[in-house]
C-alpha cells in the first residue's frame, strides 16, 4: 500500500484528488481509497504522460463498463477542457438537476412520515381494502392509489424454487457426508457408526419484471412499479424493467426502502412515461443487453404490457421466442384481460405473443396482483 | 524473474509469449503487479482475458492456478479438504497395528491428509504463483463474499493447523463475462479493466504471432471478414479466439482465400440464427475480406 511520503512524489495530488471529484459528481462511485489506489498507481508511472493518466485512472477508478463513457467525457472536459465548459463546471450540474425535476414526479403519498402516524393510516384504510381490491387501478383516485400501494407493499412475492448443484447436510439423502461421518467416526474410535448424507439446497429463481410505461399503460404502470418494488424487497434475486419507446433497467432505483422514494427514483430513471409503445424492439433490447448474458437464465420472465405494439409485429415474435428460449418460464400480465374467463386477446401484439407465452394473467387491480403473486411459486 | 520495469518492458515481455496487449492492458497488468493489486477483467467473449493470466505466467517463470468457477462451487473446491478416504484407511490401519501414538490423532490433520484448492495452494505459493479465477460471474454471491475475504489479506486459517499466510501475495487475474453484475464490495478490491474487440491491423497481428504458418494475405481476409461480421447483428459475435480458429482452420484446409468460406463458416459462427443471417450476407462478407 502506499504511503503518504511515496504520495508526495505526484507533484500533483490536488489536481487528480479533483479529477476523482469530477468523477464523484457525473455519478461514478469513486471511493478515496480508489483515488488512494490511482496516486500510487501514478507513481510507478509517468504522471506527465496524458496516456498514463489516462489508463492508469479507468483501471483505478472504474469498475463498471457502462461508467467507461461517462469516465472518458470527464476525462476530456477536465484534462484537454473541449468542451467549453470546463471553466465552469456547475454548468452541467445545474443541467443535471433542472432535467430531474422536469421528470415526470409520481404523486408521493407523505414521503418522510413518521412510522406511527403511517400504521395509523393503513388502520383506517383496512375497512377499504376489500373495496379497493377490486376496483380498477385506472377508477381510482390518487388518493386511493396511494392507498393500495400501501396494501400492495404487504404482498409477498415468492419466486418458484429450483434445486441447485450446492449440498446441505440432511437427515436422508442421494449423497452422503463424508466430512460429517468422519467426524463423527472420530468419535466412535474410527467405527464409521452411521452414514450421514448430504442433499441438494433449492434456490429461488431469478423474477424479471418487464413493465410497459407507455401513455396506454401508465395508469397500471404505476401501481405495478410498486409491485415491482414490493416484490423486490422480498427477498430473491429480481431485475425490473421498464419500457415505452426504450427499455430502461430500474433495478437499481428502487433498490430502497420507502416505496414512495423508490418509485420517484425509478421515475426518473425511465423517463419516457406515457409516450408511445415498442413492445418488439424493447425486448429485443432486453435480449441483447441482457437475456442473452444469462440474466433470465433458469427464471421466470413476467411481462406487462397490453400488447399495443407500434412497432413491427415480426420484431415482437421474434423477439419474443427468444425469450421465451432463454428464460425458465414466460408470463404475461395484461391489465385488459380483466376477469372475463373467456378473453381472447385482439391487439395484434398480443395475437403474436400469444405461441410464446406460458401463462396469461390479468393485472388491472389488486387482487388480480395477489392471485399473480399466489401463482408464481407454481410456476414450474 | 523480476517484475518489468515499466508498461513498455512489460508490453514487449508479453509479446515475446505471444501476446499483444494494448496500452491500457499493459498499464492495468502493470499496476497490478507493482501494488499488488487483484485484476478484473470484462470483456466480450473470446478476446484473450483468460489467455492474459496464461501467458503472464509463462513469461514471468510463474506457476498458473487456475480456479475455474461454477454455479455451486463452495470452499471446499475452492480452498481445501481433508483426504477423507485416506484418512480412515490411516485409522483402521493404526487400529489393527495397536499403534499407541500419543500424536496418531494430530497426525489425522497433518499436512499429509490435506487436499490443497486453488486458493490455499495460490496463498502458499504467493508471489511465484499466478491465481486465475476464471468466469467469476458463474459462481453464485456468497462465494464472491468469500472470495473476498481471501483477497483482502491472503491468508487462510485452516481451524486444525492454523493461518496460512502469503508473504508476498501472487498476481490474482479475475475474469467475468458479465453474465451478471459483479459486487461492488468485490470490484472495490480490484483494479478493473474492460478488453474490448481489437482493430483490424492488430488483430492481424495477433493471427500472425499465434499462428506463424498462417500467410499474411490470408490472415488480412479472414480479420476482414470476422470484423465486418461483429458488425452484423449476431447474438454471439465472434472472438479473437474464432478469428484464429478460422484462419487455422483454412490454412489446414489449404484455402488461400475464403472462396469457399461456406464449409468453414463453423469455426466462427456458433448458432443457428447467425448462421442463417450470415449465409445471408456471406457473398457481401467474403467480397469485402477480397477488397481488403
Amino acid at each position: 500500500m502506499p504511503t503518504a511520503p511515496e504520495l508526495e512524489r505526484v507533484p500533483f495530488t490536488g489536481l487528480l484528488v479533483r479529477f476523482a471529484g469530477e468523477l464523484r459528481a457525473a455519478g461514478l462511485a469513486v471511493g478515496s481509497g480508489d483515488v488512494l489506489v490511482y496516486c500510487s498507481a501514478l507513481t510507478r508511472l509517468n504522471p506527465a504522460d496524458l496516456v498514463d493518466l489516462y489508463w492508469a485512472g479507468r483501471t483505478t477508478l472504474v469498475n463498471r463498463h457502462d461508467d467507461i463513457t461517462v469516465y472518458d467525457q470527464v476525462f476530456r472536459r477536465f484534462f484537454l477542457a473541449d468542451d467549453g465548459e470546463a471553466g465552469d463546471p456547475l454548468t452541467p450540474m445545474l443541467r443535471a438537476s433542472a432535467e430531474a425535476q422536469g421528470a415526470l414526479a409520481i404523486p408521493s403519498t407523505e414521503p418522510g412520515e413518521p412510522e406511527p402516524e403511517d400504521e395509523a393510516i393503513l388502520g383506517w384504510m383496512a375497512s377499504d381494502v376489500e373495496a379497493l381490491k377490486h376496483k380498477s387501478f385506472t377508477a381510482c383516485t390518487p388518493g386511493e392509489l396511494a392507498a393500495l400501494r400501501r396494501i400492495m407493499a404487504r404482498i409477498k412475492l415468492t419466486p418458484p424454487r429450483r434445486r441447485t448443484r450446492r449440498a446441505a447436510p440432511a437427515r436422508t439423502g442421494p449423497r452422503p457426508d463424508p466430512r460429517r461421518t468422519v467426524r463423527e467416526a472420530m468419535r466412535m474410535h474410527g467405527e464409521p457408526a452411521r452414514l450421514y448424507w448430504r442433499r441438494r439446497k433449492v434456490r429461488l429463481r431469478p423474477l424479471i419484471l418487464i413493465l410497459d410505461i407507455s401513455g396506454s399503460m401508465a395508469d397500471y404502470s404505476r401501481s405495478l412499479l410498486q409491485f415491482a418494488h414490493s416484490a423486490a424487497r422480498s427477498g430473491g434475486r429480481v431485475e425490473v424493467f421498464c419500457f415505452g419507446t426504450r427499455l430502461t433497467r430500474v433495478t437499481g432505483a428502487i433498490d430502497c426502502r420507502r416505496p414512495d422514494e423508490a418509485l420517484e427514483r425509478a421515475a426518473r430513471a425511465a423517463f419516457d412515461w406515457d409516450g408511445g409503445t415498442r413492445i418488439g424492439d424493447s425486448l429485443d433490447v432486453f435480449i441483447r443487453d441482457w437475456g442473452r448474458r444469462g440474466l433470465c437464465r433458469g427464471g421466470i420472465v413476467v411481462i406487462c404490457s397490453d400488447g399495443l405494439d407500434r412497432g413491427d409485429p415480426a420484431v415482437l415474435a421474434s423477439a419474443l421466442e427468444r425469450l421465451a428460449r432463454l428464460s425458465h418460464r414466460l408470463v404475461w400480465v395484461n391489465p385488459h384481460k380483466g376477469d372475463d374467463p373467456g378473453f381472447r386477446p385482439s391487439t395484434l401484439g398480443m395475437m403474436v405473443a400469444a405461441p410464446h407465452i406460458d401463462l396469461l394473467v390479468s393485472g388491472h387491480d389488486l387482487a388480480s396482483l395477489e392471485r399473480l403473486a399466489a401463482l408464481l411459486p407454481g410456476v414450474s | 524473474m523480476e517484475g518489468p520495469g515499466s508498461v513498455g518492458e512489460l508490453t514487449e515481455t508479453l509479446r515475446q509469449g505471444g501476446y499483444l496487449a494494448d496500452r491500457g492492458l499493459s498499464t492495468a497488468l502493470f499496476v497490478a503487479l507493482s501494488l499488488d493489486r487483484p485484476i478484473l477483467l470484462e470483456g466480450e467473449v473470446g478476446v484473450g482475458k483468460t489467455e492474459v493470466a496464461k501467458v503472464m505466467a509463462a513469461v514471468f517463470g510463474r506457476k498458473l492456478i487456475r480456479l475455474q468457477c461454477y454455479e455451486g462451487i463452495d470452499t471446499n473446491q475452492a480452498l481445501y479438504e481433508w483426504d477423507y478416504a485416506r484418512q480412515m484407511l490411516h485409522i483402521r490401519a493404526l487400529s489393527e497395528h495397536q499403534v499407541t501414538d500419543p500424536d496418531a490423532v494430530d497426525k489425522l490433520f497433518g499436512p499429509k491428509f490435506l487436499l490443497e484448492r486453488p486458493l490455499l495452494e495460490a496463498v502458499r505459493a504467493g508471489d511465484q504463483a499466478v491465481l486465475l479465477i476464471d468466469e467469476i460471474d458463474r459462481a453464485d454471491d456468497e462465494f464472491e463474499a468469500f472470495l473476498l475475504e481471501v483477497l483482502s489479506d491472503f491468508q487462510i486459517s485452516i481451524p486444525e493447523i492454523g493461518t496460512i499466510k502469503a508473504a508476498s501475495p501472487p498476481l490474482v487475474v479475475l475474469t467475468s463475462n458479465r453474465t451478471r453484475e459483479l459486487h461492488d464490495a468485490l470490484k472495490r478490491r480490484c483494479l478493473y479493466h474492460w478488453i474490448g474487440y481489437p482493430a483490424a491491423e492488430r488483430e492481424i497481428e495477433i493471427v500472425l504471432i499465434r499462428e506463424p504458418g498462417i500467410s499474411a494475405a490470408l490472415a488480412r481476409k479472414v480479420v476482414a471478414a470476422v470484423q465486418r461480421l461483429r458488425e452484423l447483428d449476431l447474438a454471439k459475435p465472434p472472438g479473437v479466439a474464432e478469428t484464429i480458429d478460422w484462419a487455422r482452420t483454412l490454412d489446414f484446409l489449404g484455402e488461400r482465400d475464403l472462396a469457399n468460406a461456406r464449409d468453414t463458416l463453423g469455426a466462427v459462427v456458433k448458432d443457428r440464427d447467425d448462421l442463417e443471417v450470415v449465409l445471408d450476407n456471406l457473398e457481401e462478407i467474403t467480397s469485402g475480406a477480397h477488397r481488403a
